[in-house]
């Protein structure tokens, strides 16, 4: 994406015209059964000529040709769906060119939808790797629900919050009120917790730009990493701390057997045939669990003790690619349309637990109950009621909100003295409102638009306070230390307050250390509300001319970066990210509200969404967000099917995700609606 | 010898110091012909033209960030051109006394490939240089990189056949490995680098036990071997990845086992978890790599002297009294030039203490480490603020005899950065006809 400070030095920014994405997508054109548009489609065939194909005909504008769209040569999915987002979104044709009818638009955009649906269903989507390694957030987890370990295994930063008094039981179906919480990386001493001594943790495994940290092609295997899985399984069974009191399988593995319980070999088989299938997340092959057997045999002939030899197949155990990777076991089978039982329970724990099916759902998926769509509503239900669920909210919306720039924010401390308290900064504090808000919707099942505008929020008194204008009713508590934070839920007054776009957090972090940056902020709106990142710019754009003599003192920001907009080649993304950005202009670089800049000039925040809905300030910009509703369900859907798949989307994704859309809209969007969703769509379910 | 090293060199700041004197190794070596090694010591975010680049002196100063620009905004000569090295740039001075050493490259290229960022794409690729759009089914021109394919070559003796070190000390996490890695065995298969000089001292000499993983290794890798049959053709070669470590790491362990008489000979005190200055931090990462190279425990590294991008400040302790970032920085040339010349110039003195570190350790045969390492300064991007890929800085020093030094080469428009890496890759005995993107080699460079 764009470079970050490509948006500070408000100078220019080159982003290729959105066309430009299909370069790379019609270069894979796909096989199947070609539908002629010109036969089925004559509207969209007469569409395409009347306002497409002037500009990208042969050797057309962004190496776009719909000269082959149009007359059913060129029939690839990501073609389709490009031609109707841009369609669909209103991006094309630009402004200055003739438009279509508001009627033929929509025609037109629901034909290619329909083709597009068509086209997906009439051919397989392209296999892709299945196979990835476990990253370090799933690792832990994975380790944790293995051993049944009631300590940490090492620490995790990347789990932000740190919950005190409990506070996280989604069987509850609502999160308290008042909320004792931890900044792991940010708060003073919040990564000391118990955990197992003289284990030391591979690196963390980075997030991809604008995807998750799960994703597989992120995920590989080296020498040194899997030399760290090799020590780690030694220094994890070997550690002080790996004991009777913090190991909840205990005396059920490594427990030597009392006297009476038969030969050694059987209960030595006994275990290891429960461990292994839990550790591998499917039933052990005979001759593998002979290898492991075997293996604590001669152990145990070498005169090691039971515990000991136990100790040490565990240590194998977890360094083997069996538990290592998450695969699709069947994937060699070309044409497969489910994904076999055990493969698909792995899925679903990775997804909603971020670690290995628990052994009553590969139970189920022994029994071959997960093939019946209600067992699987049902063992969704009982998975977002587990306390596991709380890896799924330390994963998914800090990355999402991509809210680990906020770690190392920092405003100019002369411009913002009140950001910064004894040694620490009030990131601490404002990471937690959006994720506080994010467990909020998902343990009580709202809808997920309250992630535009809610009526409530959770604050601490000290982050209220820096909200100055924007703060809220927030009851009295205990003054909270850098360690153990309290928040409060309180309701929003008005649209300025609530969701996850106009926080303190998000703001702050699309700013740099003296001001706002809007285009930071419009391109986060790209592609963290809309799912539509921009492209990084292309190489070959000169810069702009200088303004000469105009002194920037006296301008508005608007007016500073008005020159994006006045060549055709940067106008593409900027007349999609700028307007977004300039919305939230009345948050300055740390969140607070302003009615005008420094140099006296007032704040503009209007603009128009999609090229539709014209705006004059953020209450009238959510309001218009919401009612695109579905354009943003939509976006994090895709979200969160792709951070349960591990990869980039493809159309035919994406045509799961509409169906999403469609069936969650009823019930208003319920969070765990779009969840189930997501877990019943074919994309999930087959390989 | 029982010197204690590092406490010897905290006692004297960076004065560049020679590393003790193996004995258990030079014997070892004696016998064989020592062999020639290769280091890329990688500069991110570019350099400040006209600081480094002679006849640049008076170039504009690009203003803000030209992110899109990505050519020189200077007049560039198109024709080769060979001269002696006679004047150094400011940013050169700190290789004053060792211009015949060294030899200045000027003039090469990289291709950009759209679809990725340019910071990413220009660390990450860097030493891949493939042609854009030749690597299918990825955003990035990147397969297995230079000093992996050498590596193949030299590296089949040494109990590490490469090591990756990054002077990255961010704890925030906010860029993703494309930014942080230039040694990648593959398409989408990083090599990861070490970041923290105690991890990697752990790694290079703390007593590995032979039998320790031996037995666990055997067992897993027969689950590797069953698991490999019920997968599909992307899966198995992407499980290739499991059976390679294995295999390196048993081949890393024997060898060690071989080596570890020759290993006791080295006084190197532990690093402790302490904060280090930035420059010691450096040095000491590069202390780890020359010692490394010494002892033949490897004989071909790279050195990323800090991440691409990643925009969070920090301490370049000695230079400015706050947190800094670089690439901020870099977009602002016009205001903060001189900061940033102070970058490029604390950068270039990091090379330069490694330099002599390796010229101060005799090598067999008479030869100091240096003449027997090509050891390379770059960037990937020619400046940072126009994000070029082009005209990029680059010096070679070492090879003694077999190098063309004291020489500024000037190449002629759009040469490749890949003919460096093929005469690279020739001299450190790959016969390869061509290397990525390359149309030949640096003629001249290489001697005899």
């Amino acid at each position: 994406m764009m470079d970050a400070t490509v948006m500070q030095k408000n100078r220019v920014i080159h982003v290729r015209p959105l066309f430009v994405r299909a370069f790379v997508l019609v270069c894979f054109a796909c096989t199947g059964r070609v539908v002629a548009i010109a036969d089925n489609l004559p509207t969209v065939t007469t569409f395409l000529e009347t306002h497409c194909i002037e500009c990208h005909g042969v050797d057309g504008e962004g190496d776009v040709d719909l000269q082959l769209l149009a007359s059913g040569q060129e029939q690839s999915a990501e073609l389709i769906e490009l031609v109707h987002h841009v369609i669909d979104r209103h991006e094309m044709p630009p402004e200055e060119m003739e438009q279509p009818t508001k009627d033929a638009r929509q025609r037109v955009a629901g034909e290619l939808y329909k083709l597009l649906a068509e086209k997906t269903r009439q051919t397989q989507a392209p296999r892709k790797q299945s196979l990835r390694r476990m990253n370090r957030f799933q690792y832990h987890n994975a380790v944790t629900d293995l051993f049944k370990l009631r300590c940490a295994v090492f620490a995790l930063p990347e789990r932000v919050a740190r919950v005190y008094a409990d506070y996280f039981d989604p069987a509850k179906g609502r999160l308290p009120d008042t909320i004792a919480v931890g900044n792991r990386p940010l708060g003073k001493s919040q990564l000391i917790e118990p955990r197992l001594a003289g284990v030391a943790p591979f690196p963390q495994d980075l997030r991809a730009e604008h995807g998750f940290d799960t994703q597989a092609d992120h995920l590989s295997l080296s020498p040194l990493l899997m030399e760290s899985f090799l020590s780690l399984g030694q220094s994890i069974l070997q550690s002080r701390d790996f004991t009777e009191k913090n190991v909840g399988i205990w005396s059920e593995f490594f427990e030597a057997p009392k006297k009476d319980s038969g030969p050694q070999s059987n209960v030595v088989e006994t275990r290891l045939t429960k461990f292994l299938t839990l550790a591998f997340r499917r039933p052990v092959e005979e001759e593998t669990l002979r290898r492991y057997v075997s293996f604590v045999t001669a152990k145990r002939a070498d005169g090691v003790t039971f515990e000991e030899a136990m100790k040490a197949v565990a240590a194998a155990v977890i360094a083997s690619p069996r538990f290592l990777y998450i695969y699709n076991a069947d994937s060699q089978i070309d044409g497969a349309e489910l994904l076999d039982p055990y493969s698909f329970a792995s899925r679903l724990s990775f997804f909603l637990w971020g670690s290995i099916p628990d052994e009553q759902l590969l139970a189920a998926a022994g029994a071959g109950m997960l093939k019946d769509k209600q067992v699987i509503r049902e063992e969704v239900r009982r998975m977002l009621k587990s306390k596991k669920l709380k890896r799924f909210c330390d994963a998914f919306p800090l990355q999402w909100l991509q809210l680990d720039r906020m770690i190392s924010a920092t405003p100019d401390p002369d411009l913002f003295p009140q950001f910064y308290f004894s040694k620490y900064r009030l990131s601490m504090h404002m990471m937690l409102e959006p994720l506080l808000l994010f467990e909020a919707v998902l343990l009580e099942n709202l809808p997920v638009t309250q992630f535009v505008h809610s009526d409530f929020t959770y604050r601490s008194q000290q982050l209220n306070k820096a909200y100055a204008e924007l703060g809220l009713e927030v009851a009295s508590a205990k003054p909270s230390g850098p360690g153990r934070l309290v928040f409060q839920r309180t309701s929003t007054e008005s649209m300025r307050s609530g969701g996850v776009i106009t926080n303190a957090a998000v703001m702050t972090m699309l700013s740099n250390p003296e001001r706002s940056q809007p285009i930071s902020r419009g391109a986060w709106l790209a592609s963290v509300i809309f799912n539509d990142p921009p492209k990084p710019p292309p190489a070959d754009v000169p810069p702009l001319p200088e303004h000469a003599g105009i002194e920037t003192e006296t301008l508005t920001l608007r007016e500073r970066l008005s020159a994006h907009r006045e060549r055709a080649d940067c106008r593409g993304c900027h007349e999609q990210i700028d307007p977004l950005g300039f919305a939230l202009e009345n948050y300055d670089a740390v969140g607070r509200w302003r009615s005008t800049y420094k140099n006296g000039r007032s704040v503009n925040a209007s603009g128009k969404l999609f090229h539709q809905y014209d705006f004059a300030n953020i209450t009238e910009f959510k309001e218009a967000i919401l009612k695109e509703d579905a354009t943003f369900v939509k976006a994090f859907a895709k979200h969160l099917l792709s951070f349960a798949l591990g990869r980039r989307l493809t159309p035919w994704d994406n045509v799961d995700v509409e169906d999403i859309v469609a069936t969650t809209a009823g019930d208003g969007y319920k969070i765990q609606d779009i969840i189930e969703g997501v877990v019943m769509s074919p994309a999930l379910r087959s390989p | 010898m029982r010197t204690t090293r590092r406490r010897f060199l905290r006692g004297v700041g960076g004065t560049a110091l020679g590393l003790p004197w193996l004995e258990g190794v030079a014997k070892a070596r004696s016998v064989a012909i020592s062999p020639l090694r290769m280091v890329q010591f990688y500069v991110p975010i570019g350099v400040v033209r006209r600081g480094f680049f002679p006849g640049e002196a008076d170039h504009i100063i690009p203003k803000g960030n030209l992110g899109g620009v990505m050519k020189s905004l200077g007049e560039q000569n198109p024709n080769q051109s060979l001269k002696p090295l006679d004047v150094l740039t400011p940013t050169m001075q700190p290789l004053d006394g060792l211009k015949d050493q060294v030899a200045l490259i000027t003039g090469m290229d990289r291709q950009f490939q759209n679809g990725t960022d340019v910071h990413a794409q220009c660390a990450s690729c860097y030493l891949s240089s493939a042609k854009p759009f030749e690597v299918k089914d990825s955003a990035w021109p990147l397969a297995r990189t230079l000093d992996h394919i050498v590596a193949d070559h030299v590296g089949q003796q040494t109990p590490f056949k490469t090591l990756e070190f990054s002077c990255n000390n961010h704890t925030d996490n906010k860029e993703s490995i494309y930014f942080d890695n230039i040694s990648w065995y593959g398409t989408g298969h990083v090599a990861p680098s070490i970041r923290d000089p105690r991890k990697m001292y752990q790694r290079l000499f703390s007593t590995h036990e032979i039998n320790r993983y031996k037995d666990v290794t055997s067992l897993v890798l027969d689950d590797a071997r069953d698991l490999k049959r019920q997968l599909g053709q992307s899966d198995k070669q992407k499980l290739d990845e499991y059976f390679e470590s294995i295999r390196a790491i048993e081949l890393q362990l024997t060898r060690l086992e071989n080596m570890k008489l020759d290993l006791t000979g080295i006084d190197f005190e532990e690093p402790t978890d302490a904060y280090l200055p930035r420059g010691d931090y450096i040095r000491l990462m590069g202390d780890l790599m020359v010692t490394a190279l010494q002892a033949g425990l490897t004989n071909v590294a790279t050195f990323m002297i800090g991440p691409e991008r990643w925009d969070t400040p920090y301490m370049f302790d000695g230079l400015f009294d706050k947190p800094r970032s670089h690439h901020k920085m870099s977009h602002n040339q016009t205001v903060m030039i001189d900061d940033l010349l102070k970058v490029d110039r604390f950068h270039m003195e990091q090379y330069v203490y490694l330099i002599q570190q390796m010229m101060n350790i005799q090598d067999a045969g008479g030869a100091t480490l240096l003449d027997n390492t090509l050891f390379t300064f770059g960037s990937g991007l020619g400046d940072g603020s126009t994000h070029q890929y082009n005209d990029l800085p680059i010096i070679v020093a070492g090879g003694g005899a077999r190098t063309t030094r004291g020489m500024h080469f000037h190449m002629s428009e759009s040469t490749p950065l890949a003919n460096l890496w093929l005469t690279q890759a020739h001299m450190m005995g790959v016969p390869l006809d061509t290397f990525a993107d390359s149309t030949g080699v640096i003629r001249g460079y290489a001697k005899g």
